[in-house]
């Protein structure tokens, strides 16, 4: 209950940092340029398109691009801006003094400052979408608000994902510039593969293995029948892998000296 | 009756360098102690010891009859500590800052909103509550750290350099609260500094650590009777220059 306590402060306390404003300024862009985007595509980015879906609809095509070429790269981007610094800014800030001094064990900390910043990308990312959905309904061919919010439930543990794995990195690394350095490469690698088994079918299954990435957009592989069943299983498998990945960053800073 | 502190033959060295030689010493249940010593003497590496920041090489430490090592979070339950070198949460508010450092010692909902109320209240500290505490003076960032640590009700308060940066008023202030915790509520206070005028202003006993090492612990005046001097000043340098000859 304490632990519950403290972690809704420090989401709240996340909330409030001058970060927020550049997630809100990037998420704002994003959306708001989007619909811009599609009336007038590139030519080669046409032309890939109708090679990775034929003759898709205008939905499918702004949900591949919504998804792949916006939210992954702004996930991966703030996933590393809101985590990368956790525990180790406090360090070096000479914040941490004060805090390694109460009764939590410094691993107990990390798992907590590492979830509120999960929740905080969530809370930024689902808040866009249910901002989002009128503007793209006013301005998107064909847009469906339901499957649209669908996906999201589902990718947002994307979000997730790349906000507990950029604080795990970090911790590993146990410096703040190589730990940020390093969790914006493997995220970004990540994120920039998520897709693959949708451009080649045989290599889908090893994608969604080996990549969470892939779980995350699921979703856009089955629109027009997007159920529980679609969205269930990879949304509990990113969670679990999630809290497993804030495991090993708690590992990590165990022996942290603050 | 159980000492509220109690080192025994504590050491401890980060690799080759020795920061505590075999410190032993006792601290009675509502004392105000002191810990008097130049920069590095080991001063703050003891205070880290008894709340389990670090790890002794060798060695025991109690606090409340609770081991250090082996009962940590406990010990850090009925501690209240401010170190010499912090920072605070730049975008967090005081109020908001106590309720979640309350939070961390389990203290949550009204009760913490209370306590961090009323230690706005007595710090002066009310109408700085709900500002940023980006851009707070040194003064007003010290009431900030004392407050928070005493958020949790603390039955033992390990306080390092404390006055180190605040005014005169600031000083006397936190002087004044000080001996007025040990005085109304029983609270053990541990001090260090090396302002010796308020190391003698407040405490009766006191360590004196040099070079890692305990080289005496007794009261004021008995120390200052054995050695002749008036001062703490005297104390301190006849007591450094006994030990290098």
């Amino acid at each position: 209950m304490a632990l519950a306590s403290l972690l809704w402060l420090d989401v709240r306390a996340g909330l409030r940092e001058r970060k927020i404003w550049l997630a809100v300024g990037i998420y704002a862009y994003t959306v708001l340029a989007l619909p811009l985007l599609l009336k007038k595509p590139p030519a080669h980015v046409t032309a890939a398109m109708g090679a990775f879906f034929g003759e898709a609809d205008p939905f499918t095509l702004f949900m591949y691009v919504w998804t792949d070429l916006a939210m992954n790269k702004v996930v991966a981007t703030l996933g590393v801006v809101l985590a990368a610094g956790v525990v180790l800014r406090e360090r070096d800030t000479e914040v941490l003094p004060l805090l390694a001094a109460k009764p939590l064990t410094m691993s107990t900390y990390f798992a907590v400052r590492a979830t509120s910043a999960c929740v905080v990308a969530g809370l930024l990312y689902m808040g866009t979408q249910v901002l989002a959905t009128p503007y793209f309904m006013a301005w998107v061919d064909g847009f469906r608000a339901g499957e649209f919010l669908a996906a999201g439930l589902l990718h947002v543990w994307s979000a997730m994902f790349a906000t507990a794995l950029a604080a795990t990195l970090a911790a590993l690394v146990g410096k703040r510039g190589p730990g940020l350095l390093l969790a914006l490469i493997v995220v970004m690698t990540l994120v920039g593969v998520a897709f693959l088994g949708f451009y080649n079918p045989a290599w889908r299954t090893s994608m969604l293995l080996m990549n969470p990435f892939a779980l995350g957009v699921e979703a856009v592989g089955h629109l027009g029948r997007i159920d529980a069943g679609v969205l269930l299983p990879p949304m509990l498998g990113l969670a679990a892998i999630t809290a497993a990945t804030i495991g090993v960053g708690a590992l990590a800073v165990r022996r942290m000296e603050a | 009756m159980t000492p509220a502190i109690e080192i025994d033959g504590l050491c401890k060295s980060y690799g080759p360098v020795v920061a505590v030689d075999d410190v032993r010493l006792q601290v009675a249940p509502g004392e105000v102690f002191g810990f008097m010593g130049h920069n590095g003497a080991g001063k703050t590496t003891t205070l880290r010891v008894l709340l389990g920041l670090t790890a002794p090489t060798r060695g025991t430490a109690r606090v409340l009859g609770r081991d250090v090592v082996r009962e940590t979070l406990a010990v850090r339950g009925v501690c209240g500590y401010l170190p010499a070198d912090y920072a605070l949460p730049p975008d967090m508010t005081p109020r908001q800052f106590l309720v979640y450092v309350a939070a961390m010692f389990g203290v949550t909902g009204a009760v913490a909103a209370a306590r961090a109320d009323a230690l706005l209240a007595e710090f002066g500290l009310q109408e700085a509550a709900d500002r940023k505490l980006r851009g707070f003076s040194t003064g007003m960032t010290q009431k900030v750290g004392l407050a928070q640590a005493l958020i949790n009700e603390p039955r033992v308060l390990l306080l390092d350099e404390p006055t180190a940066g605040l005014d005169p008023l600031g000083r006397h202030e936190l002087l004044e609260l000080l001996r007025g915790l040990a005085r109304d509520r029983g609270v053990t206070v541990v001090f260090s500094s090396h302002i010796l005028s308020d190391v003698e202003s407040l405490c009766r006993r006191v360590a004196v650590m040099h070079h890692a090492r305990l080289i005496a612990c007794d009261e004021v005046a008995t120390l200052k009777a054995a050695h002749g001097v008036t001062t703490m000043d005297d104390l301190y340098l006849a007591l450094v220059r006994r030990e290098a000859a």
